[in-house]
């Protein structure tokens, strides 16, 4: 009706959520913890073009993942299984499950380590992620459950006003723009530097949950502009909010920061409040709560996405629990799992969080190329497939993500088997 | 039958014999209940049959199938390595 009536703007409203939806919900705990942390240990330079440098390349693969679901109608598991098999549909929706389960754990610890800030547990983290998870169910509708997770996901910006309260240096801010000094340290500190911060920023459950989210939604061709529109919002917004937490996290760098790394990261809160004052710490505490729920909703969402597809039952939050048992049960229990692994005791929560980006960069490459290769389907996609510029970006950022994905993971083999010293 | 399944039966039937019905009178103009509330304000794209219907297998020729195995056995390697030193560092 907007669109007969020509009311543009009305019709952007419409129509933007997916995008925003995957670009903020992967400014998650563990990632906004991993752009403090490279603040405190390296400072501004570097990080501050570099992060959005990876939400462009985010913005290529996503664009290519709601174009898709706009033209087919289907999310990627779907079309995966039915265009090229089951096999390989198998195969991305184990990689999905898999780098999900581990990342929703990340979600819950990272709602965890805000919690913490005011004095409250694993326990009070994990009703509350399961409690959001089923009230997003409520609205019986996508265009609600969307609302909803977007209305939360807004206040990802928290940690620009967190990162606006430690007063940085304009002028620092703008020289480092040049991706200069360079992290230093060992080569395969740097490598880790790289496929955890490409893994915060890159990851197939976007994938998943774009296309899915799109199909869901019920755009078609002619939304393509606007589902531009909305991954582009959805970039530039993540990638602000995220150079809002490396800003914060950098103030602490000559204040001991570097020492609080990774989940150990909990400290990131409170050593903002004893450096900076304790707004900018109760910012951050609640900034990393937001990021983690926001999270915890739309990657439980992609995990069901995908099982559902895969299995080829109805997959959408239009339909009644009763309908769609399989989509639902799916989004609740991974989401569970998830939450009951933060209640076993003594579990090495820290070392898992680490390691979920590092897979899920790893396990990337293999999605895009799926992606790149169904947006190139001209069967499928029409007029609508990709041009030779999309896909030589396209191709450009599997390479960059699959080479410093695998290198990691080589590196670090050999020197855990000692084969390099 | 209910307003929605009318609707959906509608769109599967052949353009041509869609083409030689009197016009339809418009949906909106009926009186709804609220589950078809979403029904009515999808656009005909949105609505097509052939979503239910799976889309034909893509026809991969040798080389790109050997290639899509070799980055899949690649993407597992790496994934068992990182598994790997993320044990070994736990122990």
């Amino acid at each position: 009706m907007a669109r007969l009536g020509n009311r543009r703007w009305s019709l952007m409203w419409l129509l933007v959520g997916p995008g925003i939806l995957a670009m903020l919900g992967e400014n998650d705990g563990p990632s906004m913890i991993a752009y403090a942390s490279d603040g405190a240990q390296y400072g501004l330079g570097f990080f501050v073009p570099f992060i959005p440098l990876l939400f462009a390349m985010a913005f290529v693969c996503q664009e290519m993942c709601m174009r898709v679901g706009a033209v087919t109608h289907r999310g990627y598991g779907e079309l995966v299984l039915q265009r090229f098999g089951p096999v390989w549909g198998w195969f991305a929706a184990g990689d999905l499950t898999l780098t999900n389960l581990i990342t929703l754990v990340a979600e819950f610890v990272a709602i965890r380590v805000g919690l913490a800030y005011f004095h409250l547990g694993s326990v009070v983290a994990v009703v509350l992620g399961l409690t959001l998870v089923v009230f997003t169910f409520s609205g019986g509708r996508y265009w609600r459950w969307e609302r909803i997770v977007l209305g939360m996901a807004l206040f990802n910006g928290l940690f620009l006003v967190a990162a606006i309260l430690v007063k940085p240096h304009v002028g620092a801010l703008a020289g480092s723009l040049d991706f200069m000094p360079f992290p230093g340290g060992s080569f395969n500190t740097l490598l880790l530097l790289l496929a955890s911060t490409i893994g915060a920023t890159v990851t197939p459950w976007m994938i998943f949950f774009q296309q899915g989210a799109s199909a869901d939604k019920g755009m078609t061709p002619r939304d393509i502009s606007h589902g531009r529109y909305d991954s582009a919002i959805g970039a530039v917004l993540a990638s602000i909010f995220g150079v809002g937490a490396l800003v914060a996290g950098a103030a602490l760098r000559s204040r001991g920061g570097a020492g609080i790394q990774g989940f150990a990261g909990a400290g990131y809160p409170q050593g903002l409040s004893h450096v900076v004052g304790s707004g900018a710490g109760t910012l951050f505490a609640l900034g990393l709560i937001e990021a983690g729920a926001v999270a915890i909703l739309t990657i439980s969402a992609s995990t069901a996405y995908a099982a559902a597809e895969c299995v080829g039952v109805t997959h959408s939050f239009n339909s009644h629990p009763r309908e769609a048992a399989l989509f639902y049960a799916a989004n609740f229990g991974v989401a569970l799992l998830a939450a009951l692994v933060i209640l076993i005791p003594g579990a090495p929560l820290l070392s898992i969080a680490l390691n979920a980006n590092v897979l899920a960069t790893v396990l990337l490459p293999v999605s895009l190329v799926f992606m790149v290769m169904l947006a190139n389907d001209r069967g499928l996609m029409g007029r609508h497939a990709n041009r030779r510029s999309t896909n030589v970006v396209g191709i450009a950022v599997i390479a960059f993500v699959g080479i410093c994905g695998a290198a990691y993971g080589i590196d670090s083999f050999l020197l855990a088997t000692h084969v390099i010293g | 039958m209910n307003q929605r399944d009318a609707a959906r039966d509608e769109l599967e039937r052949p353009p041509e014999a869609q083409a030689a019905d009197p016009p339809a009178m418009d949906p909106r103009a009926v009186e709804a209940e609220p589950e078809d509330e979403l029904i009515m304000h999808l656009e005909r794209d949105q609505f097509v049959a052939e979503t239910s219907r799976p889309v034909a297998r893509a026809t991969l020729g040798r080389r790109s199938i050997a290639a899509l195995w070799a980055l899949r056995v690649f993407a597992v390697a790496v994934s068992l390595m990182v598994v790997y030193t993320f044990v070994s560092q736990l122990s």
